[in-house]
């Protein structure tokens, strides 16, 4: 899973719609499997198969008056069957966690089942990379940990999860890489450990450390516990320095 | 939302009964009250319509006035104008003022034209309340009704209740820093600026949905998603 961190109005969004082809550079070429996107029709139809796009707001999404037409949108466009179409939905709606709500108007449901119902259309496509443009923002704490173990369950079904994300406690539990981006720039990019160890960066691209680094952090200023600069970044680490040093 | 059209058209009681007996059945009514155009024929439409929609389909009778109380206003508007500025034949009371008043006819008139208005109103109102928009949809289909309408239809649907939606945010934004406190002239541009702004935003949204359509291989054309529901993997639906 790979995390893109940076403030708003940094590019994450518009960097994620030139991953499938909605935008068109005016410099450059972005390459996909070391291929550069063809832009026609059919080079188009082939790009947004592979890289499927969850958009922040799922109302921007989910378009369809009930959710099972919804999640079969793509599918139907990639020239499907209806039968196969139908093993599809209800495929990915049991995936995300949504049988039975093949009926329901999406605007009965809550936010974090709108999201769900956004990724099921999204996977209903098979796509390679799934790119989700904050995939947590708007959901009660529950519900964006929920998302992002489903996430991290896609991602080890084998599809490439990238997503952007202020949620700096989150990304270092599920994140394998992660890049910081700044006015269009890439600052950093490596594992979580290599971004977090740069707090002077960290702080510029106006994001902070995970609270438990945080902590580490003042414990070592202000109360001599000794970490030698090596903060813990999730619950499960810390556990164990501490335990260390205990 | 304080009425919800669309919830009420999936959860009432004959939600699910076949939508072409339900979408012709209204229809059928529309087009007789129509026709036929009796004062008699219409009040027995509304009392039939009203009587599905209350004792089959159990819609709320309060959920049920709210639905009509729009329709009933423009309709009484409209009668009550034809009422008095159409005179013809005798006098029944006359203001004596440029001819306003109401007359024999003006009275035939404006009564057939109540009741056979709310006689329409009030047999759509039975298929709109029991009747999931994706059913009437596929109705019309089948009646060869132009895709590009049922499709404009459908994104126009789905649009109005985030329409709705917007329309109470921005209110009640508008409110909390006294919006349409001084007065009608004050209420009117609270109203005035928050409709402008609704038209920007309408534009921003017609322009994402492009791109969140497009980002799933949109062809132009909105696929038809017929799912077999007697199939034993069609999961059980939560209520």
């Amino acid at each position: 899973m790979v995390s893109l961190l940076g403030k708003n109005g940094a590019g994450k969004s518009t960097l994620f719609l030139h991953f499938n082809g909605i935008y068109e550079p005016t410099e450059g070429q972005v390459l996909i499997d070391s291929e550069p996107v063809d832009y026609s029709k059919k080079g188009l139809m082939k790009i947004r198969q592979k890289v499927g796009i969850v958009f922040q707001n799922p109302d921007d999404q989910l378009f369809a008056p009930t959710v099972e037409e919804d999640v079969a949108f793509g599918p139907l466009n990639l020239g499907k069957s209806q039968e196969e179409t139908q093993e599809i939905v209800t495929n990915a709606l049991k995936r995300v966690d949504m049988s039975g709500y093949e009926r329901k108007a999406p605007h009965h449901l809550s936010g974090g089942q709108k999201k769900r119902v956004a990724i099921a259309g999204i996977l209903a496509m098979n796509p390679e990379v799934m790119v989700l443009d904050e995939p947590t923002s708007g959901l009660d704490p529950r519900g964006a940990s929920e998302i992002l173990q489903l996430l991290y369950e896609l991602n080890n079904e084998g599809i490439t999860i990238i997503i952007s994300t202020h949620d700096v406690d989150l990304v270092p539990v599920y994140s394998n890489k992660v890049f910081v981006i700044s006015k269009g720039n890439i600052l950093t990019s490596g594992s979580t450990k290599e971004v977090f160890s740069d707090i002077g960066l960290i702080r510029k691209a106006n994001l902070r450390l995970p609270r438990i680094a945080h902590l580490a952090e003042i414990l070592e200023k202000h109360d001599g516990v000794d970490f030698n600069g090596d903060y813990p970044l999730t619950i499960g680490e810390a556990r164990q320095k501490f335990n260390n040093i205990l | 939302m304080e009425f919800d059209i669309d919830f009420i058209a999936h959860t009432n009681r004959i939600a699910d009964y076949n939508p072409y007996v339900k979408v012709i059945g209204s229809i059928l009514l529309v087009l007789s009250a129509l026709f036929i155009n009796n004062n008699y024929y219409s009040i027995f439409i509304i009392i039939v319509s009203s009587l599905l929609l209350l004792a089959l389909a159990r819609v709320s009778l309060k959920d049920y006035v709210k639905f009509l109380t729009i329709p009933f206003a423009f309709t009484f508007l409209t009668c009550i104008f034809m009422l008095f500025f159409f005179p013809s034949g005798a006098y029944i009371w006359n203001s004596g003022f440029f001819g306003i008043g109401i007359t024999t006819e003006s009275l035939r008139v404006s009564l057939l034209t109540f009741f056979r208005v709310f006689a329409c109103f009030s047999a759509l109102g039975f298929m709109s309340l029991t009747t999931p928009i994706t059913d009437v949809m596929s109705v019309l289909r089948t009646f060869y009704v132009p895709q590009i309408f049922c499709e404009i239809a459908v994104l126009m649907y789905n649009a109005i209740f985030i329409f709705l939606d917007n329309i109470t945010v921005m209110r009640n934004a508008q409110k909390t820093r006294l919006g349409y406190l001084g007065g009608y002239i004050d209420s009117m541009k609270s109203f005035g600026s928050m409709f402008s702004n609704l038209f920007l935003i309408s534009l921003e949204k017609s322009e994402t949905l492009q791109r969140t359509l497009d980002s799933r291989c949109y062809t132009g054309e909105l696929p038809v998603y017929k799912p077999d529901r007697s199939k034993d993997t069609y999961p059980e639906l939560v209520s």
